[in-house]
């Protein structure tokens, strides 16, 4: 499989909330480029071209990373950690998508590094409005600088 | 005629010779007379030089009398001059001698005046010295009189002295009698020292006991507390997700298979759109409410009148007939959490239009005033207004006064604005009339700034 035209990484380990993201993303014209993995870990190896992905093109990094906070194995936090503390990765843009606003999570999440924060808003539409949103912002407005 | 007229002219001039000729003989008369008058007057001046002469021999013959006389005076005045010569020489030597002693007298005077001037300043030094023996006696005699005084004092002290020895003598025998007593009564406390140590140390143990009884319910209601956390967590994240998923997919049924169900399935579907929308409101206001008892309160002064407008301009939606009207007056600054005062505006604000909905138009009138150190804010709609029987249910957890067909919400709304201004020691109450509208008062403590 080819990876090297990834544009958009996305970590989610809810299939329903992955079918609605990738969904809403569709809706948009993203999902031709975007790769869907179920955890943390699986996103770091993607990213750092580990196990599954060890033939991935190390010099091709996706221009937009969206990660879910609750994950199994290694959380979206601990996924952001990573990348932003990498010199060859911190400029990707990293979204986390979380399904509440409870806790410390959103203070801690910009102090690692995250370039935004969005709560999974339960109404569909409000949903695919903020995915869609997410997608023209750091995809269009924001070209990262790779 | 002219001898006659010659005739005639010399007899004219023998006529005037002849009165010259008396003139003449008239002045020659007078000059003889005169001669006889001058004789006469000489035999008289005759006579006087006679008598003249006679008198000058007699004069004469007087002179020579005085000049004998003149002589012999001058005789005694010589006698006289030679004698006064005498007299002078005598009274140089007098006054030569007087000099001298003159002289002298300078001398000693000056000596005097000089003896003078030393006794005025040594009577001078006299005087000062003897003020000063003066001054030094007095103080001599006031220390004297102080003395006395003292003296007496010493005395009476003395006496006092003694009498209070005669007392400390009775004091004493009477303190040895107590001495006796209160050893006695120490034995007695040793005894109830003994037996309060034994107490005391029961009550270290009960203590001891309770204390181990307090962490371990700290430590219990800790772990409740975090589980407690956890477990809103888990409602928040967990619980939001399968509602997620059914409005998700309910919605692509409606998007992608709208045209494989007739009307009553499409009603069912956006039911469940609807219902799945109300439990995640349900969910998010319940966790904010609850959140609101653990979230730190920043208390500083908050502009209100800035707050407000922004509020309003979030909330006023342009579409629709119902624009809603706001007529705010003067709101005074206070003291509060901006973020949670922020909620209270767009609570109350946010109702107002809310049950203005079914009026022709809407109007919300804002407005404060002071009430000793509480500032009071009002927000008064004209819309549906309720039941004040039912006024101990408005700001009740999930209580609802309308039906959610007439007025959708989940009943926390006010809740939320009670326990925030609850949270400011302010209070929040209000008046309504059914279908006349209602107001909502909420006070605030005044802004120090």
């Amino acid at each position: 499989m080819n990876y090297d035209n990834v544009e958009i990484l996305f970590a989610e380990d809810s299939k329903d909330d992955a079918i609605l993201t990738i969904r809403a993303l569709t809706k948009s014209g993203f999902s031709n480029k975007l790769h869907h993995v179920a955890d943390g870990a699986e996103a770091l190896d993607f990213i750092f071209c580990r196990g599954n992905y060890a033939l991935r093109n190390p010099k091709e990094f996706p221009n937009l990373i969206l990660l879910d906070l609750k994950m199994p194995k290694v959380s979206g936090m601990e996924v952001l950690e990573q990348v932003k503390s990498n010199p060859e990765t911190k400029s990707i843009p990293v979204v986390m998508l979380t399904s509440s606003n409870e806790g410390p999570d959103i203070e801690k999440c910009f102090a690692l590094g995250a370039n935004s924060y969005i709560v999974k808003p339960v109404d569909s539409d409000n949903f695919f409005q903020a995915i869609k949103e997410i997608g023209l912002y750091w995809m269009i407005l924001s070209q990262p600088p790779h | 005629m002219i001898a006659n007229k010659r005739l005639a002219f010399q007899n004219k001039e023998k006529e005037n010779r002849e009165a010259e000729l008396v003139i003449a003989n008239k002045e020659l008369d007078y000059q003889n007379e005169e001669k006889e008058n001058r004789a006469a007057e000489l035999v008289i001046a005759n006579k006087e030089l006679d008598y003249q002469n006679e008198e000058k021999e007699n004069r004469a013959a007087e002179l020579i009398i005085a000049n004998k006389e003149l002589v012999f005076q001058n005789a005694e005045k010589e006698s006289r001059a030679a004698e006064l010569i005498v007299a002078n020489k005598e009274l140089v030597f007098q006054n030569e001698e007087k000099e001298k002693r003159a002289a002298e007298l300078i001398i000693a005077n000056k000596e005097l005046a000089f003896q003078n001037e030393e006794k005025e300043k040594r009577a001078n030094e006299l005087i000062i010295a003897n003020k000063e023996l003066a001054f030094q006696n007095e103080e001599k005699e006031k220390r004297a009189n102080e003395l006395i005084i003292a003296n007496k004092e010493l005395a009476f002290q003395n006496e006092e002295k003694e009498n209070r020895a005669a007392e400390l003598v009775i004091a004493n025998k009477e303190l040895a009698f107590q001495n006796e007593e209160k050893e006695k009564r120490a034995e007695e406390l040793i005894t109830a020292n003994r037996e309060l140590k034994n107490a005391e140390e029961d009550i270290r143990k009960l203590n001891d006991e309770l204390e181990q009884k307090v962490v371990e319910r700290t430590a219990q209601l800790e772990s409740v507390n975090k589980e407690l956390g956890s477990f809103s967590y888990s409602v928040s994240h967990d619980l939001r997700a399968p509602i997620r998923a059914i409005n998700g997919y309910t919605k692509i049924l409606v998007e992608d298979y709208g045209d494989k169900f007739d009307e009553d399935g499409t009603t069912i579907l956006h039911s469940i759109i609807n219902n799945s929308k109300k439990m995640g409101n349900l969910i998010d206001d319940l966790l904010a409410f609850s959140k609101l008892g653990r979230k730190q309160v920043a208390i500083l002064p908050v502009d209100m009148e800035s707050l407000v407008g922004a509020v309003r301009d979030e909330l006023i939606t342009e579409d629709g007939e119902n624009i809603p009207v706001f007529k705010v007056g003067t709101l005074l600054p206070a003291n509060g959490d901006k973020s949670l005062i922020k909620q209270v505006w767009i609570n109350l604000i946010s109702n107002a239009i809310k049950y203005s909905k079914y009026k022709e138009t809407t109007i919300i009138e804002i407005g404060s005033y002071q009430q000793g150190n509480l500032i009071v804010y009002t927000v008064k709609d004209s819309g549906a207004g309720f039941d004040m029987q039912y006024y101990d249910k408005l700001f009740g957890v999930f209580q609802r006064l309308h039906s959610q067909e007439e007025f959708e919400g989940t009943g926390i709304g006010l809740a939320i604005v009670q326990k925030i201004v609850n949270r400011h020691q302010g209070t929040v109450w209000a008046e309504s009339l059914l279908n006349k509208g209602t107001t909502f008062y909420f006070s605030l403590p005044v802004s120090r700034h």
